[in-house]
């Protein structure tokens, strides 16, 4: 079942595109990431889905209801979110900021305020104004605050933006275990590919406000297995003898001089004897992983080349 | 998870809770002293000099009731400024639009406690400007004529109009406010409608003519009406 599914939602300001023809689709349950570099519609798009901003043209699908302008504001008490920069009313303490949120979405559970201050380890400070909070504490705060009322969706813009590298294991561990948990489907958007690495169930990569590439981290692990790579002047004989002597089927000739082999049964002492024994020349011949960072970036340059991508 | 919705009158509560009150309640007392003090202070200076400054108690309701007004329609504006235009600056509305409340009515309430707040503070600041006045008249000798209880129904209907019309003509600021979210530009507008609705003079007094802030509040009312209606359809950036 999807909880969100957007059908080519776009969005243009002042007549140009920020966000255009974007389909994602998230699974309930699921931490969903929205991977993409500054300014790449990420914000625009997420506040789309919270009805903040309202799509020039497409379909968003919440809950399995369709959002509509002017009347989709019930399905909202399901959602937390916290988008662009952590908001408040900043003369507010934490605690009244808290209060105040409760109240807007009729959630009375008085236990809430201080239970939810612990898991994102924000205690001593609560009857402080906001306006005092560092970005880390605001940004803590703002989580707080989106998870309270136990929403089933959570949409969270850069959430560990402006955290230190503890805070980000503790908000991550807590993302971990609200999905695990207590059943919350999450997207979380973020520029730093290594964060959604360790959190996302599924990546969606935007990039100039369209959506590249939607994969789960399973089959995109998978993907992206070390590899030997070959270089050698006579392509066409190596490729023979790695397809006929050696019965490889997964490699890919990627330049003149060569060749990727994903295969991982044959062994590179292997490869190195049958093609020396079929006198074929070899100018190098080393292993090599490309990292998920290799593969996105790649993505995106593609796409900022106005390639077309396409992947096997 | 959550269970009913939020009512109009808690909806209410939360409004006036975030704008802290207190401020405007001082403010009130504050200005309404001062008001009478500045009455008296002229009123003895031009005696003392020998001039005539309130021909009769018509001039002085004219006075007290322009007095007050434009205290109030400027105090509606810090009012729209803080519960409406500062919400839109701050970038709260970002949050106060991620509740599942309508929008129009969250925005509704907004003017609906500016509107009536303003109608119930000229009312009660003009009735105890007035009686003060009255009641300390007798000590400072500056009318001299007696006062009828006609005349006094007459003034206290006359107050009640004049306090909707001024209520109605405090939200026009909405309107410059809006347009670049900026507390500057409602303060400002506010003052330039003061201006212009409370010259008096012997000869001419706008002040006096009800339906001059009477259109004014029609077209006060209309900017509200008209921004509700709007509020739905914009993107909140």
């Amino acid at each position: 079942m999807h909880i969100i599914r957007t059908h080519n939602v776009t969005k243009c300001f002042q007549g140009k595109e920020v966000v255009s023809n974007v389909n994602i689709n998230v699974k309930k349950g699921e931490i969903y990431g929205l991977l993409g570099p500054n300014g790449s519609g990420k914000t625009t798009l997420m506040k789309m889905l919270t009805n903040l901003i309202k799509p020039t043209a497409g379909e968003i699908e919440i809950f399995g209801q369709r959002l509509t302008p002017s009347s989709s504001f019930a399905v909202l008490g399901r959602i937390g979110s916290m988008i662009e920069f952590p908001i408040f009313y900043e003369k507010f303490t934490a605690k009244e900021n808290l209060e105040l949120h409760c109240e807007y979405m009729g959630y009375h559970n008085k236990k809430a305020i201080n239970e939810v201050l612990e898991m994102v380890h924000l205690i001593n400070i609560v009857n402080k104004p906001v306006e005092n909070f560092s970005l880390g504490m605001k940004q803590r705060l703002g989580i707080a605050r989106a998870i309270i009322t136990r929403p089933e969706l959570l949409i969270l813009d850069e959430p560990i933006n402006g955290l230190d590298p503890v805070g980000i294991r503790e908000i991550r561990n807590l993302f971990k275990l609200l999905a695990k948990e207590y059943n919350i489907t999450m997207i979380i958007s973020s520029h730093i590919l290594a964060e959604m690495e360790q959190m996302a169930d599924t990546v969606g990569v935007i990039n100039k406000g369209k959506l590249i590439e939607e994969v789960s981290m399973e089959a995109m692990r998978e993907r992206n297995a070390e590899y030997i790579e070959l270089i050698t002047p006579d392509i066409t004989s190596a490729c023979f003898v790695l397809e006929h002597r050696l019965y490889l089927q997964n490699f890919k000739v990627v330049d003149q001089k060569i060749i990727r082999i994903f295969d991982q049964n044959v062994s590179q002492k292997e490869i190195s004897k049958t093609l020396i024994l079929n006198d074929i020349e070899m100018e190098s011949m080393s292993k090599k992983v490309t990292s998920l960072e290799e593969y996105f970036m790649g993505l995106v340059e593609k796409e900022n080349q106005n390639q077309v991508v396409k992947h096997e | 998870m959550n269970k009913g919705g939020v009512d109009m009158f808690t909806l209410m509560k939360l409004e006036l809770k975030k704008l802290k009150i207190g401020w405007y309640v001082n403010g009130t007392i504050i200005a309404n002293i001062l008001i009478l003090s500045v009455l008296f202070v002229i009123s003895f200076i031009e005696k003392l000099e020998g001039n005539v400054v309130f021909r009769d108690y018509d001039e002085v309701f004219i006075i007290i009731g322009a007095f007050v007004r434009a205290t109030f329609i400027i105090f509606a504006a810090v009012l729209i400024a803080k519960l409406v235009i500062e919400e839109f600056k701050n970038k709260t509305i970002t949050v106060l639009f991620t509740y599942p409340i309508n929008r129009k009515k969250l925005l509704g309430i907004k003017l609906l406690i500016i509107g009536t707040l303003t109608f119930i503070t000229i009312i009660i600041s003009n009735l105890f400007v007035l009686g003060s006045f009255i009641a300390l008249n007798p000590y400072f000798q500056i009318i001299s004529d007696p006062l009828s209880l006609k005349m006094v129904v007459q003034q206290i209907i006359s107050i009640i109009t004049f306090a909707f019309a001024a209520a109605g003509t405090s939200l026009i600021s909405l309107y410059f406010g809006m347009r670049n979210y900026s507390v500057p530009a409602t303060i400002i507008s506010s003052i330039v409608i003061v201006a212009l609705i409370s010259s008096h003079n012997p000869v001419f007094s706008i002040a006096s003519i009800v339906y001059i802030p009477l259109t004014l509040a029609i077209i006060g009312i209309l900017i509200a009406f008209l921004s509700i209606r709007r509020i739905e359809k914009i993107d909140i950036i």
